[in-house]
C-alpha cells in the first residue's frame, strides 16, 4: 500500500556486490517537502542508498518507488528519462564538463529533454540569478571556486524543477565558507518546498537543513530521528 | 630482473587492450611488409640465379648462313657458336611439342650458356635430341621418346638441359642439325657490361650487321621471365608502406594515450626512485614487448601469405625453395619493432620529463581554448546534444585526434587504392578477354600446323562449306550484325627462340578486332599490329621491321600499330598478310556479333543447319589467374589495413571513454540514455571518418595513378585510359562513406561498452 504523499518509498531494498552486502533490507519512506539526512561511516550504504533512489543502481532484491514509478521495472533508457525530470543530482566533486562553459552545463539537462539551446539558456540564466552566480555564467568549470562549482551544480540539479533533490556529501569538497554557502542555499530551496533527501558526513549540514535524520550501519538503517532546524 | 623489466612487464599484463591492439596492429603491418618485400626479392632471384650459374647469354643473336661474313664483336668478353639452327615442326607427331628451334651444339658447356643437364645425357650422335627443360618441371614425355619429324627422321629424346636465357627449345649434336635442314646460325655473346639498356645497346652496336636476322637481350628475357611477378610489385610495395604507416600512427597514439592516461603511474614511478631514463625505459619496453611478439608473428603470416603468389609466378624457373632470403624476414623482425619504438619514443620522451609533482596530482590534460569555443558554438546549434557534444570531442585532444585522422585517411587511401587496382584490373580483363553474351564463336578446323589430334570424346571441327561460302552464310543469317574470320599461324620471330602467335583476322575489324591504341590496323601485306608487351619484350617500337617465319615460309613485316591485348607472343595481322606465309589457308574460326534480342541458341541452330562441320565454342572464361590473385590480394590487404585502421579508432575511442569516464558518468545521471552516449562517442568519431573520406579518397586516387602506370610498365604493357579512368561519381560517394564505416565500425563496440558504464561506480571512485 503506497503512501498518497510520499515521494520515495524503499521496502525491503537489498544490495549485494560480490564479496559484500552494501544494503540489506532497508526500508524508508520520504515524504513531498521533507528534507532527510542519510548519515553513517564510510562504507555503511549510505551512497549506495541514494544511488538507488537516483536510478544509477538497481537492488539485489525490494522495491524503489519513486513518484510512484518502480525504478526496478525501467530499462536503462527509462531509468535516464526518470533522471531527467524526476530527480536532480548534486556531487561531492560538482562533475562539471570541463569543456562546456558554466552556463551550457546548467543548459545541458534541459535541453536532453528536448528544450532548445535558447531556451535552455534562458531558463539557466534565471537560476544563476537566483543563486547569485550570474557574473560567472560564461566562465569555465576550471576557473571557477569549489563553491560556484557547486552552486552551478544545483543549478543544474534544478534545472529540470524536479521533484526530490538528492545531494551526495554537497560540503565535502568545500572550505567551509563555501560550505556555508551551500547548505543555506540547501535549506532555502527545502523551505520553498523542494524535497531534499542528502547524503553526508558533516553534521552541522544535516541538523542544519535536515527535517529528518537517518543513521546508517552496516547496511541497515540504525537509528532515526526527527529534527528541530538549527 | 631489472626495476624497468618488472614494471614494464606488469604494464604489459595489466594494459591488456593496449597490449593487444599494439600486437594486433604490429601483427598485420609486418605480414605486409614481408610480403611486399618478399616479392620484390623473389621477382629478381631465380632468373639472376640461374643466370650467373649458367654464365648466360646476354646477347642471342640469329644470322643468316649464306650472307653472314663474321661474328666477332668487339665488346664481347666471350662467345659461343656460331651454331647451325633449324626450326622443325611436331605438329604431326604424337605428342605435340610446338615448333621447335633446334640448334646443333657438341656440347653443354663452354664460356656462354652453359647448360645444366638435369636429366639423361647429352646427345653426341645420329637420332638423338636433347630438349630444354626447367629442372623439377613435369613433362608428358621422357627418356626414350620418339619426336616425330615430317620428312626428317625421327629423334630421340636422351637427355633434358636447361636454358635459363631459352637459347633453344632442343640441342642435337651438330652432325645431326643438318639433316633437319638448318636455316640460320646462332651465336651467342656475354659482355663485361650488360646490366643496363643502354650497356646493352653498345654492346649490341658492335655486332657485325651482314646478314643479322634478329638479336634477343637477357634483359629482355628477365623481364619476360619476371614481368608475372613483377606486377604484384608496385602494388604491395604501396601497401606495405600504407601498413606501416598506419602501424607507426597507431602506436604512437596508443603510446601517447598510454603516457596521458598514465599521468599518475608516471608520477608513482617518479615518486618511489625511478630516473627520468628508466620512467622512458618502462614506456618504451611496455610498447616494444607486444609489438616484437607482433611482428614475429607477422612475419611468419607474410611468409605463409606469399608463397602461394611466389610459387604461382616463379614456377616457370623451376625454383624450388620458396622461402624469403633471410634479409627480408630480418628487415621485419628487427626493423618492425625498431619503428615501433621510434613512434613511441616521442611520447616517452614526455613521461620522461613530467615533473613527478604535476603527474601525480594530474587528472587530465586542460583543454585548450579553442576546444572550448568550439564546444560552446556546437551547443547553441539544433543539433541534438549528444550529436554536438560528440562532434565537439575531437577538438578536445587534437593530437590524438590528428592522429587518429591519419590513420583513417590511411584506410580510405587503401580502400580507394584497392579499389581503383580492382577495377583497372577488371576493365583490363574485360578488354583482353572479352567474353560478351552477343557474340559466338565458330571454328571451322584446326588452323595450319596446329595438330588435328583431339582429345577422344570431342568431334573434331571440320566445315562442309568452303570458307567464303562459310562467310557468306554467316552474313545472310538474320539477327548477324558482324562477322570476323580468323585464322593463326605458330611462328618464330628472329632472334632466339621467341615464339609467337600470328593471327590473321578478314571482315569487320573495327567491330570485333583488337582494339588499335595506336597507330592503325594493317590496311595491305607486309604489315602487323602488336600488343605493347610484344614491343617492350623485344625492345621493339612501332615503325620497325622485324623477321617472321611460319610453315617454312620468312617474311620481313612492319608494326604499324599497337593493339590492346595481354599476350605478349601474339602479332595480328591483315587477311593479306596470310597468303604470304600460309598460301591457300582457309579462316579457322569466325566471331559474330549477334543482334540486340537474338536468341543464342536459335541462332547457333541457324549455324549448325548450314554447316554441321562449324563448332560452336562455348562462351569464353574472362577471368585471368594474375587478376584473380592481384584482386584478392586487395581484398585480403584493404580487411587487413581497413581493420588496423578501425582498430586505431576504436583505440582512440577506449582512451577518451576512459579519460572521460567522470563526463559520461556524469552525462548518464542527468538523464542522458545509453544509446545517447554511443550516439555522442561514435559521432565523435564519425565526424573524423567524414573529413577522412574526404581527404583520402582523392589521396587514394593519386597513388593509384601511381600505381596502376608502374604495375603496367612491370607487365610491360602500356597505363592505358581504360586503367587509369576507372573512378567515377557513384564510386567515389561510396569510397568517401568508407572513413565512416571505419570509423564508426572501430568507435561502436567501445561506445557501446561505455554506454554501459555503471554511473554509481565512476562517480563514487571520484
Amino acid at each position: 500500500m503506497q503512501n498518497a504523499d510520499a515521494v520515495v518509498e524503499l521496502t525491503n531494498v537489498r544490495k549485494e556486490y560480490s564479496d559484500s552486502t552494501a544494503l540489506d533490507g532497508v526500508s524508508l519512506t520520504v515524504r513531498a517537502g521533507e528534507a532527510v539526512a542519510v548519515m553513517g561511516p564510510s562504507g555503511s550504504g549510505k551512497s549506495t542508498l541514494l544511488n538507488m533512489i537516483a536510478g544509477l543502481d538497481r537492488p539485489t532484491s525490494g522495491e524503489v518507488v519513486v513518484h510512484g514509478t518502480d525504478l526496478g521495472k525501467l530499462s536503462e533508457t527509462g531509468l535516464a528519462l526518470f533522471r531527467r525530470r524526476g530527480v536532480g543530482m548534486i556531487f561531492q566533486f560538482f562533475n562539471l564538463l570541463d569543456d562546456l562553459s558554466a552556463l551550457d552545463n546548467v543548459a545541458l539537462a534541459a535541453q536532453l529533454t528536448g528544450t532548445t539551446a535558447g531556451q535552455a539558456r534562458k531558463r539557466a540564466l534565471e537560476l544563476f540569478g537566483e543563486l547569485g552566480i550570474s557574473s560567472r555564467r560564461n566562465i569555465y568549470p576550471a576557473q571557477l571556486s569549489g563553491g560556484e562549482r557547486q552552486r552551478v551544480a544545483v543549478a543544474r540539479a534544478l534545472m529540470n524543477r524536479p521533484a526530490l533533490l538528492l545531494a551526495d556529501e554537497p560540503t565535502g569538497a568545500l572550505d567551509s565558507k563555501s560550505g556555508e554557502q551551500v547548505m543555506d542555499l540547501l535549506l532555502d530551496l527545502n523551505q520553498i518546498g523542494q524535497t531534499l533527501l542528502l547524503v553526508t558526513h558533516d553534521e552541522r549540514l544535516a541538523t542544519r537543513c535536515a527535517t529528518r535524520l537517518i543513521e546508517v550501519a552496516d547496511g541497515r538503517i540504525a537509528r532515526e530521528n526527527t529534527l528541530e532546524r538549527a | 630482473m631489472t626495476a624497468v623489466w618488472s614494471a614494464a612487464w606488469a604494464a604489459v599484463l595489466r594494459r591488456k587492450l593496449q597490449t593487444i591492439v599494439i600486437g594486433v596492429v604490429v601483427c598485420a603491418a609486418s605480414a605486409t611488409l614481408v610480403m611486399a618485400l618478399g616479392l620484390l626479392e623473389a621477382a629478381a632471384a631465380p632468373f639472376d640465379r640461374a643466370f650467373a650459374a649458367q654464365q648466360g647469354a646476354h646477347l642471342a643473336a640469329q644470322y643468316d648462313a649464306d650472307k653472314a661474313t663474321g661474328f666477332a664483336n668487339p665488346a664481347a668478353q666471350a662467345t659461343a657458336g656460331p651454331f647451325r639452327q633449324a626450326t622443325v615442326d611436331t605438329s604431326e607427331g604424337e605428342v605435340f611439342l610446338g615448333t621447335l628451334t633446334v640448334v646443333g651444339r657438341a656440347d653443354p658447356g663452354g664460356q656462354v650458356d652453359r647448360l645444366a643437364v638435369s636429366q639423361g645425357r647429352w646427345a653426341t650422335g645420329p637420332g638423338e635430341i636433347v630438349l630444354n627443360r626447367t629442372p623439377g618441371a613435369a613433362g608428358r614425355i621422357g627418356l626414350g621418346f620418339r619426336v616425330e619429324l615430317p620428312g626428317r627422321p625421327a629423334l630421340t629424346v636422351v637427355g633434358f638441359a636447361h636454358s635459363v636465357t631459352g637459347s633453344a627449345d632442343a640441342w642435337v649434336a651438330p652432325e645431326q642439325v643438318e639433316a633437319l635442314r638448318p636455316d640460320a646460325l646462332q651465336v651467342l655473346y656475354r659482355f663485361a657490361h650488360a646490366g643496363t639498356a643502354a650497356e646493352m645497346a653498345a654492346a649490341t652496336a658492335g655486332l657485325p650487321r651482314d646478314g643479322l636476322l634478329g638479336t634477343l637481350s637477357h634483359l629482355t628475357v628477365k623481364d619476360k621471365a619476371t614481368s608475372e611477378l613483377g606486377v604484384f610489385i608496385p602494388f604491395l610495395m604501396i601497401f606495405g608502406i600504407l601498413g606501416l604507416a598506419v602501424a607507426v600512427l597507431i602506436v604512437a597514439n596508443v603510446v601517447s594515450g598510454a603516457v596521458v592516461a598514465g599521468l599518475r603511474h608516471i608520477g608513482m614511478l617518479k615518486a618511489i626512485g625511478f630516473t627520468p631514463n628508466q620512467v622512458m625505459g618502462v614506456y618504451l619496453v611496455m610498447v616494444s614487448i607486444p609489438a616484437f611478439a607482433g611482428c614475429v608473428l607477422g612475419t611468419v603470416a607474410g611468409n605463409l601469405f606469399a608463397k602461394p603468389i611466389v610459387q604461382d609466378a616463379v614456377e616457370g624457373f623451376g625454383v624450388d625453395d620458396l622461402s624469403f632470403a633471410p634479409w627480408v624476414n630480418l628487415v621485419a623482425a628487427l626493423g618492425m619493432p625498431l619503428l615501433v619504438a621510434s613512434a613511441a619514443l616521442v611520447p616517452a620522451l614526455r613521461a620522461r620529463g613530467l615533473p613527478a609533482a604535476r603527474a601525480i596530482s594530474a587528472g587530465t590534460a586542460t583543454h585548450t581554448g579553442r576546444a572550448l569555443r568550439i564546444q560552446h558554438w556546437l551547443g547553441g546549434t539544433g543539433l541534438p546534444r549528444s550529436v554536438s557534444l560528440g562532434l565537439g570531442m575531437p577538438f578536445a585532444r587534437t593530437g590524438r585526434s590528428a592522429l587518429t585522422l591519419a590513420s583513417v585517411v590511411l584506410g580510405v587511401m587503401t580502400v580507394t587504392l584497392a579499389a581503383g587496382v580492382t577495377m583497372s584490373m577488371t576493365a583490363y580483363n574485360d578488354a583482353v578477354r572479352p567474353h560478351f553474351t552477343d557474340r559466338v564463336e565458330l571454328m571451322a578446323g584446326p588452323p595450319p600446323g596446329a595438330p588435328a589430334v583431339r582429345p577422344e570424346g570431342v568431334e573434331a571441327p571440320a566445315a562442309t562449306l568452303s570458307d567464303a561460302e562459310d562467310e557468306a552464310m554467316l552474313r545472310s543469317l538474320p539477327g548477324t550484325t558482324a562477322v570476323l574470320a580468323g585464322t593463326q599461324l605458330d611462328a618464330e620471330v628472329a632472334g632466339g627462340t621467341q615464339k609467337a602467335t600470328i593471327r590473321f583476322y578478314r571482315g569487320d575489324t573495327a567491330a570485333l578486332g583488337p582494339r588499335v591504341l595506336t597507330g592503325h590496323w594493317p590496311d595491305g601485306p607486309g604489315q602487323v599490329v602488336v600488343p605493347s608487351r610484344f614491343l617492350n619484350q623485344r625492345g621493339l617500337a612501332v615503325g620497325d621491321t622485324i623477321t617472321v617465319q611460319a610453315l617454312g615460309n620468312r617474311t620481313q613485316v612492319k608494326i604499324v600499330g599497337v593493339v590492346l591485348t595481354n599476350n605478349a607472343d601474339e602479332i595480328f595481322a591483315d587477311w593479306s598478310t596470310v597468303d604470304v606465309l600460309g598460301p591457300g589457308t582457309r579462316a579457322a574460326t569466325y566471331l559474330v556479333r549477334m543482334a540486340t534480342g537474338t536468341d543464342r541458341d536459335a541462332y547457333t541452330a541457324a549455324v549448325k543447319a548450314a554447316d554441321p562441320g562449324l563448332q560452336v565454342l562455348p562462351p569464353r572464361d574472362g577471368t585471368s589467374s594474375t587478376a584473380v590473385i592481384i584482386i584478392s590480394a586487395a581484398l585480403v590487404l584493404t580487411l587487413v589495413l581497413g581493420a588496423v585502421a578501425a582498430l586505431g579508432v576504436f583505440n582512440t575511442v577506449v582512451l577518451n571513454t576512459r579519460e572521460r569516464r567522470r563526463d559520461l558518468g556524469m552525462l548518464k545521471s542527468i538523464g542522458m540514455t545509453p544509446r545517447q552516449v554511443t550516439v555522442l562517442l561514435v559521432t565523435s568519431m564519425g565526424a573524423l571518418g567524414v573529413l577522412g573520406g574526404l581527404i583520402g579518397v582523392p589521396v587514394g586516387i593519386a597513388v593509384h595513378q601511381l600505381v596502376v602506370p608502374l604495375m603496367a610498365q612491370a607487365g610491360q604493357a602500356d597505363a592505358v585510359d581504360i586503367l587509369m579512368n576507372v573512378y567515377h561519381a557513384p564510386l567515389l560517394a561510396l569510397l568517401a562513406l568508407s572513413g565512416v564505416v571505419i570509423a564508426v565500425l572501430g568507435a561502436v563496440v567501445p561506445a557501446r561498452g561505455a554506454a554501459r558504464l555503471s554511473i554509481a561506480t565512476v562517480l563514487h571512485n571520484e
